[in-house]
């Protein structure tokens, strides 16, 4: 019973991590909008090339998972700024708040965008649009492969939408990535 | 064999089970609808740059994620479901699994700058190999955590 009383007053004792889950959700939030927005200019700014992915978008092979790794920030800041250990539970409860973080964040600053420059996603598609144009693809297919793009293009720019894809997968990445910041980061118990 | 924090474990194990099968995409269940609006698609559209002829394709259907990325996930729920069984025989001392964790990753990085540079031709396997011992060593470094042997 006083084992347990101990255990409780210690994680009474632990300090806050909304400070780390705060400064690693802004900074992989405003990566995740910036990179989103480097590859959206540059598909615009691109000329038809009647590829179905242009050169562009190999860019994006860089930024795969990126957004993933906000957790691992957040335990990495946690753990040096206390010098502490952290359980994996603690971890991944870091890594789900600063995924949730990163998704607002990101979500925050598309909708500030879309005032800053309102036609954005209309150049987008239309860029597209010219781009399946130049395509060797069959007519019928190609109107297809159209229309389903620009649906989902248009699709992604509305807050729920973004709230309901984002919002778990960020979320759930981040787990994993702040467990392994915990284990990798964390002062080794013992 | 002790199990510890078996809710975290089973957690995890269910959550990363799902990320496969939504990164898998509309193939796996033969969706009508075309991938470009495939709610897995859209799901993974921040996250991963879901080229095409990047992906592998189940049922004339891209996956939702590149070759690399589901490397990444299905070797991670790969490597977590072994945790039992990797734990027994005691393979590793968590200094060496960060250490291949890293070089892993730089190879990851290296294989893909390579490509982009135009140095080297990666394929989806050598992607898929490469992304799958990157997310396999990420779920390693637990070995020991959940599972202890006496």
């Amino acid at each position: 019973m006083d084992e347990v009383t101990e255990q409780q007053a210690e994680q009474n004792n632990q300090p806050s991590y909304w400070t780390s889950v705060g400064i690693a959700g802004v900074i992989f939030g405003i990566i995740v909008f910036a990179l989103s927005l480097v590859t959206s200019y540059a598909m615009i700014n691109s000329e038809p090339s009647g590829s179905l992915f242009s050169p562009v978008q190999l860019l994006g092979i860089f930024v795969c998972l990126v957004g993933a790794f906000g957790g691992m920030l957040a335990t990495w800041h946690y753990a040096n700024e206390y010098n502490i250990s952290i359980k994996l539970g603690k971890g991944a409860l870091i890594g789900l708040f600063t995924g949730i973080c990163i998704t607002v964040v990101y979500i925050v600053f598309n909708q500030i965008w879309q005032f800053i420059d309102p036609d954005m996603t209309q150049k987008a598609i239309d860029s597209v649009i010219a781009n399946f144009e130049a395509s060797d693809l069959p007519d019928a297919q190609k109107q297809q492969m159209i229309d389903s793009t620009v649906q989902s293009m248009r699709g992604q720019n509305s807050i729920g939408t973004q709230l309901l894809y984002n919002l778990p997968m960020y979320g759930i990445l981040n787990v994993f990535t702040g467990m392994i910041g915990a284990k990798v980061f964390g002062k080794q118990e013992g | 064999m002790q199990i510890r924090q078996p809710i975290l474990y089973g957690l995890v194990f269910i959550l990363v089970l799902i990320l496969v099968l939504v990164a898998i995409g509309g193939g796996l269940f033969n969706q009508s609808a075309r991938w470009p609006v495939q709610w897995q698609h859209q799901a993974f559209n921040s996250l991963c740059h879901q080229m095409a002829n990047r992906s592998f394709w189940i049922n004339g259907q891209p996956m939702a994620v590149c070759s690399r990325c589901i490397g990444v996930y299905s070797g991670f729920a790969l490597g977590w479901m072994l945790l039992p069984m990797l734990s027994l025989i005691r393979i590793t001392r968590l200094a060496h699994i960060k250490k291949v964790l890293v070089v892993i990753l730089l190879f990851n990085f290296i294989d893909a700058a390579g490509n982009l540079l135009g140095l080297w031709q990666n394929t989806l396997f050598s992607r898929a190999i490469l992304g799958g011992m990157l997310g396999s060593s990420a779920a390693l470094i637990f070995v020991g955590d959940f599972f202890h042997h006496n």
